[in-house]
C-alpha cells in the first residue's frame, strides 16, 4: 500500500490525509454513545441532570453499580442468563453439528427433503409464531420457566446450513482414513469434522452466545417473575423501578446496569473479533 | 438400509424434530387459532369459522393494520437506506488496510454486540428532552431542545438513529469483504487508461458490488420488517401510535388485549407478506444480478 503512493500527486496526499481525519471523526461519533454510557454510570447524585456538558465523570466510585446490584436481584438475573445461554448453546450446537454432518455426508433416503424442511424454517420467524409458541408453552406449563425461555432458540437452521457448508469442504480421504482406524459416525464427527472445522464452530458458538445473552423479545414475553428473569429484561425492570423525576435522576444507576449487561458480549467480541468478522463475510459471499 | 445410513438419519433427526416443534407446529397452530374466539384469559374457546378474518378485512383501517404496516414500511425504508448508503460510504472511508483502520472498523462494528435493551436505554438517555446530551449540545450552540423520542415527527428518526448506530457496521463489513474480493488489477488497468477515482467507483466497484447490494437489501428489508426490541424500549409504539410496527400490533393484540385469535390473523397476513417478498426477490435476483466476476 505504501509504495502505491510514491510519486503520486499532492492531490492524492491531501485525499489520504482527509480520509484519515474523516475516519477518526466518524469513529469518535460511533464510539461516543458507549463512552457516554460509562461516564454516566460513574456520575454521582444529581450531577447527572446538569445541563453543562462535562465529558468526564465526577468520581470513579462504583456506588451506582452497587445500587443497581441492590435495587433489583441483578445477581439472580445474571445467574438466569448464564443458565439459559448455556442450555441453548449446548442443545443448539450439538444438534446443529449432528444435523450438519448428516446433511453434508449422509446418503439416507429423504435427505434432501429433510434438508428443505430445515431450510424452510428460515422463512418462518419467531416474530410471526410467538403467539402459538406462547400457547404451546402455557399448555406444557412452561410459562415463566427455563424450559419456556430456551424453547424457541434450541435449533437454528442457518447454523446447520453454515456448518454443513464447512463439513462438505472436508476432504473425503480424511473420513476414509478415520474409518480404516475404526471410527464410527460419532467418532468421525468428534475426531475429524470438529477439529477440521474449528473456525466455523467457534463463529457459530460465539454468535449463539451473544445472540442469547442479548435476546429480549421472547424473554420479555415468557418471563413474569425475578426467579427466571434474564438480564436484558431485568435491566428495563431496574429502570422502571423509579417513576417521574426519580427516573431520570437515577439514570446513572440504570447506565451502571446497562454496562454490566453489555460487558460479557463486548469482551467476547474484542477477544474473538477475527472469528466474528470472517464468519460474517463468509455468509455474505455464499 | 445400511447401518451407517441409519446412523446418519439419526444424526439429523433431533434437529428435524426440534424444527417441527418450534416452527412448523406453531405455524399450523396459528391457522387453527385464527378460526377460534380464543381469549388468553379464558381456558375454553370455540371455533367461529372466518369471523376473525371478517373482522380483519372489514376493520383493517380501524384496527390499525394499514397504519402499522405503513409505519413498518417507513421504518424499513429508512433502515435499508442507512444500511445500503451509509454502509457503503463507511466501507469506502474505512477501506484502508492498516492496523489503525482495522481498530476503527472494529469500533464501528462493535455496537452490534451491545444488547438492544442496554442500547435502547442508553439512547433514551442521550435523546432525552430535558437532560440529554444531544439537546445540551444543541442548546449550547444556540439551538432549541427537541423532543426526540416523544414527538410524533421525531420518534421514528430516534428509532432509526438507534438501530442505525447498532447495525450500520454490519453493512460496512459486508461491503468491505466484497470489495476486497475485487481484483486490484481491475483498478490498476483502469487507472492506467486514465480513469478517475469517481469513474473507477461507478464503472468498476459499484457494478461488481451489485450482488452485495442485493444481499444487504433483502436481508435488511426482512429483518427491519420484524423490528420490535428497539421500538419497545425507545417509544413503546408511541407517541399516538406513530412508531407502532406490525410485530408490536400483534404483541398488543395478544398480550395486552388478550385477543390471540385476532393476533393470529394479523400474524398470518404478516407471514404471507414476508413470504411473498422473499419469493419475489429470489425470482427477480436470478435475472437481474450477475454474480460472476
Amino acid at each position: 500500500m505504501k509504495t502505491k503512493f510514491r510519486g503520486y500527486s499532492k492531490k492524492d496526499k491531501a485525499i489520504h490525509v482527509l480520509q484519515t481525519v474523516l475516519a477518526v471523526v466518524v469513529t469518535l461519533i460511533m464510539m461516543f454513545p458507549l463512552y457516554w454510557m460509562i461516564v454516566t454510570s460513574l456520575k454521582t447524585g444529581n450531577v447527572v441532570l446538569n445541563r453543562e456538558i462535562s465529558l468526564l465523570p465526577d468520581s470513579l466510585s462504583p456506588a451506582n453499580y452497587v445500587e443497581a446490584w441492590n435495587r433489583v436481584p441483578l445477581g439472580r438475573y445474571i445467574f438466569n442468563t448464564v443458565i439459559v445461554t448455556f442450555l441453548v448453546m449446548t442443545i443448539k450446537i450439538s444438534g446443529g453439528v449432528l444435523a450438519a454432518y448428516g446433511f453434508a455426508r449422509g446418503s439416507f433416503p429423504g435427505r434432501n427433503v429433510l434438508f428443505y424442511v430445515i431450510l424452510g424454517a428460515m422463512m418462518v420467524p419467531h416474530q410471526v409464531t410467538f403467539i402459538p409458541l406462547y400457547i404451546l408453552c402455557s399448555r406444557l406449563g412452561w410459562v415463566n420457566t427455563y424450559m419456556g425461555l430456551i424453547l424457541p432458540s434450541v435449533v437454528a437452521p442457518h447454523f446447520i446450513f453454515m456448518l454443513r457448508q464447512a463439513f462438505m469442504s472436508v476432504d473425503q480421504s480424511y473420513l476414509d482414513a478415520g474409518k480404516i482406524d475404526g471410527l464410527g459416525t460419532l467418532g468421525a464427527i468428534w475426531y475429524v469434522m470438529i477439529p477440521m472445522c474449528k473456525a466455523s464452530l467457534i463463529t457459530v458458538s460465539l454468535t449463539t452466545f451473544i445472540t442469547e445473552w442479548n435476546s429480549y423479545f421472547w424473554p420479555k414475553i415468557i418471563t413474569q417473575t425475578d426467579a427466571v428473569r434474564v438480564l436484558t429484561v431485568g435491566l428495563v425492570h431496574l429502570r422502571e423501578s423509579w417513576t417521574g423525576e426519580e427516573l431520570w435522576l437515577h439514570t446513572n444507576v440504570t447506565m451502571a446496569g446497562a454496562v454490566i449487561t453489555m460487558i460479557p458480549a463486548v469482551i467476547l467480541f474484542i477477544i474473538f473479533q477475527k472469528y466474528m468478522l470472517t464468519g460474517y463475510s463468509k455468509t455474505a459471499m455464499k | 438400509m445400511k447401518r451407517s445410513s441409519i446412523e446418519e438419519f439419526l444424526c439429523v433427526l433431533p434437529a428435524v424434530l426440534l424444527v417441527m416443534v418450534t416452527t412448523y407446529y406453531p405455524l399450523a397452530d396459528l391457522v387453527r387459532v385464527s378460526f377460534t374466539d380464543w381469549n388468553l384469559l379464558r381456558k375454553d374457546y370455540s371455533y367461529v369459522g372466518l369471523k376473525n378474518w371478517q373482522w380483519f378485512l372489514e376493520n383493517a383501517a380501524g384496527n390499525n393494520f394499514y397504519r402499522d404496516m405503513g409505519t413498518t414500511l417507513k421504518y424499513t425504508a429508512g433502515s435499508v437506506l442507512i444500511s445500503l448508503v451509509a454502509g457503503l460510504l463507511l466501507a469506502l472511508l474505512m477501506s484502508r488496510m492498516t492496523r489503525g483502520f482495522g481498530a476503527m472498523r472494529a469500533v464501528i462494528f462493535l455496537p452490534r454486540y451491545v444488547g438492544m435493551s442496554s442500547a435502547g436505554l442508553l439512547f433514551l438517555w442521550i435523546l432525552n428532552k430535558d437532560y440529554g446530551i444531544i439537546n445540551n449540545v444543541a442548546e449550547m450552540m444556540g439551538g432549541s431542545r427537541l423532543a426526540w423520542v416523544t414527538s410524533k415527527g421525531l420518534a421514528m428518526v430516534s428509532v432509526l438513529m438507534l438501530t442505525g448506530w447498532h447495525s450500520v457496521g454490519y453493512a460496512m463489513m459486508i461491503y468491505l469483504s466484497a470489495m476486497t474480493g475485487i481484483p486490484s488489477s481491475y483498478h490498476e488497468a483502469a487507472a492506467l487508461d486514465g480513469a478517475s477515482r469517481t469513474q473507477r467507483f461507478f464503472r468498476i466497484t459499484l457494478p461488481l458490488l451489485s450482488p452485495t447490494v442485493l444481499f444487504l437489501l433483502v436481508t435488511t428489508f426482512i429483518s427491519s420488517m420484524k423490528v420490535f426490541n428497539a421500538i419497545d424500549i425507545l417509544t413503546g409504539g408511541g407517541p399516538y401510535g406513530s412508531t407502532e410496527v406490525i410485530v408490536y400490533l400483534i404483541y398488543q393484540l395478544g398480550f395486552v388485549d388478550y385477543r390471540v385469535d385476532r393476533a393470529a390473523v394479523v400474524s398470518l397476513v404478516f407471514f404471507l407478506f414476508l413470504l411473498l417478498v422473499t419469493v419475489l426477490t429470489m425470482r427477480w435476483s436470478e435475472h437481474k444480478v450477475h454474480y460472476d466476476m
